[in-house]
């Protein structure tokens, strides 16, 4: 009797496992072919790190088919022209101080995309920022999630001597 | 205190070498040119993508890919993101060879 209660309070017990964090991208690993050479870079973590290993969350149903509120799209894209026009405004392409600012940059559109308040929202925030050589490139995309909840938004912005692009997926945690 | 399940972790070396495959198929020994760089990077992001589901694993994927010519011009990038730490994970390759980089990043989030 008293393990069938137990099992039933285990199964009632709901966790939520949301933290966020800030990340640096730091270099892992290098391989080296014939003509191209590769490097490996992923996330470290810069704020609090868990020393434990976390458990599995097995989260209860919710019933919800979908979000209440969806991700704003035009509002997000309001705040990426208006994050980048200000902070690169007349700025000249410098390499330290475009290596802060990419940074900069991408805390504070995280912060101000928090501030909109769309619950069970992630979010991913994308800056680049180039300098203006006559060169060509090509910045692609492509993402496997939900289509019908799921989106992004993003801005580029450019003056004499450098380049910024901005981009925010929004993917619904079910 | 159990161990995060290994199927459903986000391993960054399977993702990264499933990256440079993907970017030695679709463009490596190939030299910058401008009318195929489009096809390019969509082949690479596809590839990427079609890997990355054949894992199998419960997660939402956002594969971005930037080829760029070399010309001595810089390039910064930097991302951020508000998610679960603990189930959600991120992977970039930078790749060059003589005329061109390619950075390709992949973030994955847990459904």
């Amino acid at each position: 009797m008293s393990d069938v209660a137990k099992d039933k309070s285990q199964k009632r017990e709901k966790r939520t496992g949301k933290v966020s964090s800030e990340g640096s991208h730091g270099v892992k690993g290098n391989t080296r072919t014939k003509d191209s050479i590769s490097t490996v870079s992923c996330l470290t973590e810069l704020g609090h790190h868990d020393e434990n290993i976390r458990m599995t969350v097995t989260m209860e149903n919710t019933y919800q088919m979908g979000p209440h509120k969806r991700f704003p799209v035009p509002a997000v894209t309001d705040i990426l022209k208006d994050v980048l026009v200000s902070y690169l405004q007349e700025e000249k392409y410098e390499v330290e101080w475009s290596q802060k600012m990419t940074k900069t940059i991408c805390e504070v559109i995280r912060a101000r995309v928090k501030d909109l308040m769309i619950p069970r929202y992630k979010t991913v925030v994308l800056v680049h920022i180039g300098q203006l050589n006559g060169q060509s490139m090509q910045m692609s995309s492509r993402c496997l999630w939900d289509a019908s909840n799921d989106t992004f938004a993003s801005y580029s912005f450019k003056n004499s001597s450098l380049f910024g692009v901005a981009t925010v997926y929004a993917v619904y945690y079910e | 205190m159990f161990p995060l399940n290994l199927q459903t972790a986000f391993i960054v070396e399977e993702v990264s070498k499933i990256i440079k495959e993907s970017v030695e198929a679709a463009i490596g020994g190939n030299a910058y040119q401008h009318s195929r760089v489009n096809q390019w990077s969509t082949s690479v992001v596809e590839q990427c993508l079609s890997q990355l589901s054949k894992l199998g694993k419960p997660f939402k994927y956002i594969v971005t890919c930037i080829i760029m010519q070399k010309n001595g011009a810089g390039l910064q990038t930097a991302s951020t993101c508000f998610w679960d730490n603990s189930t959600d994970g991120s992977c970039a390759v930078r790749w060059e060879n003589k005329s061109m980089y390619c950075i390709v990043s992949v973030f994955g989030l847990a459904i």
